[in-house]
């Protein structure tokens, strides 16, 4: 769930602020794009891992096996199966789509002839005429489009699997919206995470710029908001509902025997990111990418919040119980974040990190003859170039 | 296939050579650009992008299959409760719109692949490195009694470099 959570903000990113026609998202979407591919490859091992029989993982899949045996569609379990997995096959499709013309650019300025030959095979022998801009232009529109809807229906979805359950704090209509804010603020942290130190160290500060940033920690505030208003509904409703169920259930999870969990959740969350109401923070990058891991910290902890207090205080006191993880669960945590890095590093290593076209739309191209009106060229397009911008406290 | 090909470093001068190129009706044009640009596609006047057709067919397709499965598998195997009627549409839907942007997304690539013509094996002629890089590109096929007539009007149009290709 945390790493499901992650990619939401690759694709709202790449996809949802494409449709908006948001510039800033130019040079920061294919590492989110990456992030979004990785974080669901990370997050598709769990439920495998948590199987019990996970060479058996293939029967949610429906297929005509030889004991005729299908999935009950009806299970939330299934239609995770079919979101994570759609969810997982459109993303990478959607990065690769984004790749062809930057592999292409690669494979022509490569003199080595045997990456020259792998990025030509990348690049599928993209040429960059205009019969295949113009269907290419087409073609990304529409998967954006697609992309669209997917990244708010699947996260829902994973919601399901909670709602569905008549277990006290998960039985909510609020969980499906709550679920996808909380995913892409956790998503925009982690792109904070990953943007900041790989702006440093690859000197791309010309190209992600502070008003790029700027506008994401922008985006961020407000998921957080929307955050912090699905926490203060949730606790409203334990109280108001006059269940007595959740209402003990609720005071347990903030005042009594998971207090610092939901506390670590709540301030880093919703007090940590109004910082982000002043621009002169907004515009740090030291207190960007600090902010960025303590929504990491509070996002993980949200999931924890969610499962461990409900499960550990159902109905019956008898069913009352603690937790605390074992060093195998630290392991498989911190695997994945291992997992998850070196696929990441192998993808910066190889694979530009900076979606080279889209740079060449949004840069003036060269004229013979200046253009009437300062600033802007033929095309009408003009990204002005953005000077050391006061405020850089790299 | 055989005719022209002329290299341009500047946008404006791309545009004037492929207008005045087309003027002289000597044969097919394709123009490279390391960007797409909406001045050449404007020049060019191809019309939409049939891609939307397999994005719709694919889309409609993946939303008939993802009802018909479930529905045809709780005919198969019915699990009766409580009288109710067997096949559930409503937990369907999510089945249902999850292969419409599978199969629709899928069907998306595979008509940008068919109609530009990809993967290509070779580079075939008429393209050259820098149309990737930072310089345009116009490759005019034609006959050999007209390439003369297309070279002299890509140069005087600002080409940096044309050359005969085959």
């Amino acid at each position: 769930m945390f790493w499901v959570g992650i990619g939401h903000a690759g694709t709202l990113i790449s996809a949802i602020l494409y449709l908006f026609r948001a510039g800033f998202r130019t040079t920061i979407y294919r590492c989110a794009e990456a992030m979004t591919v990785f974080a669901i490859m990370t997050a598709g091992l769990f439920p495998i891992l948590h199987l019990g029989r996970p060479w058996k993982f293939f029967w949610l899949i429906p297929y005509p096996n030889w004991r005729l045996i299908w999935p009950q569609f009806k299970s939330p379990l299934v239609w995770d199966v079919f979101a994570i997995l759609t969810y997982l096959t459109v993303s990478a499709t959607f990065l690769y789509l984004g790749l062809l013309p930057d592999f292409a650019a690669i494979r022509d300025r490569e003199r080595d002839p045997l990456r020259k030959r792998i990025y030509g095979v990348l690049s599928f022998g993209w040429r960059n005429s205009d019969l295949e801009w113009r269907h290419f232009a087409r073609a990304y529109l529409f998967l954006a489009a697609f992309s669209t809807p997917l990244v708010l229906s699947v996260h829902s979805t994973v919601s399901f699997d909670f709602a569905m359950a008549n277990t006290p704090g998960w039985h909510a209509t609020l969980f499906a919206p709550y679920f996808v804010a909380g995913a892409i603020f956790s998503g925009i942290g982690m792109v904070f995470t990953i943007i900041i130190p790989i702006r440093r160290w690859f000197n791309l500060k010309h190209y992600v710029t502070l008003n790029h940033l700027d506008a994401a920690a922008k985006l961020c505030l407000f998921t957080a908001l929307v955050v912090a208003t699905a926490y203060i509904t949730e606790f409203f409703i334990g109280w108001y509902g006059g269940n007595e169920i959740e209402h003990s259930f609720w005071y347990n999870r903030v005042f009594g025997q998971w207090w610092w969990a939901a506390w670590i959740m709540l301030t880093c969350n919703t007090i940590l990111p109004l910082t982000l109401f002043w621009q002169k923070l907004r515009r740090n990058t030291t207190w960007l990418f600090t902010l960025s891991l303590f929504i990491n910290l509070g996002m993980w902890f949200e999931r924890f919040v969610i499962f461990d207090p409900s499960l550990s205080h159902e109905f019956e006191p008898w069913q009352w119980t603690r937790y605390a993880p074992t060093y195998i669960d630290w392991a498989i945590l911190l695997g994945s974040f291992g997992w998850f890095a070196m696929w990441f590093l192998l993808f910066i290593k190889n694979f530009p990190v900076v979606a080279i076209a889209e740079i060449k739309e949004i840069i003036p191209p060269p004229l013979r003859v200046a253009h009437a009106v300062e600033g802007i060229d033929v095309a009408g397009m003009h990204l002005e170039y953005e000077p050391e911008t006061p405020g850089e406290r790299d | 296939m055989e005719g022209i090909v002329g290299v341009f470093r500047e946008l404006d001068a791309t545009v004037d050579a492929v207008a005045a190129v087309k003027k002289l009706k000597a044969g097919d044009i394709r123009v490279y650009s390391p960007a797409p640009r909406h001045e050449l596609e404007h020049l060019l006047n191809t019309g939409p992008s049939v891609v939307r057709r397999y994005t719709l067919i694919g889309g409609l397709l993946g939303a008939t299959f993802g009802y018909w499965i479930p529905i045809w598998i709780s005919d198969y195997w019915p699990l009766v409760v409580g009288g109710k009627v067997v096949p559930s549409w409503v937990p369907y839907t999510i089945i249902s719109f999850e292969l419409m942007v599978l199969i629709g997304s899928l069907a998306t690539v595979l008509g940008l692949f068919v109609v530009s013509r990809i993967p290509r094996i070779t580079m075939t002629v008429g393209y050259d490195e820098r149309f990737s890089n930072a310089n345009f590109g116009v490759w005019v096929e034609c006959p050999p009694d007209r390439q003369t007539d297309v070279s002299d009007t890509l140069k005087k149009h600002g080409a940096v470099e044309v050359r005969g290709e085959r």
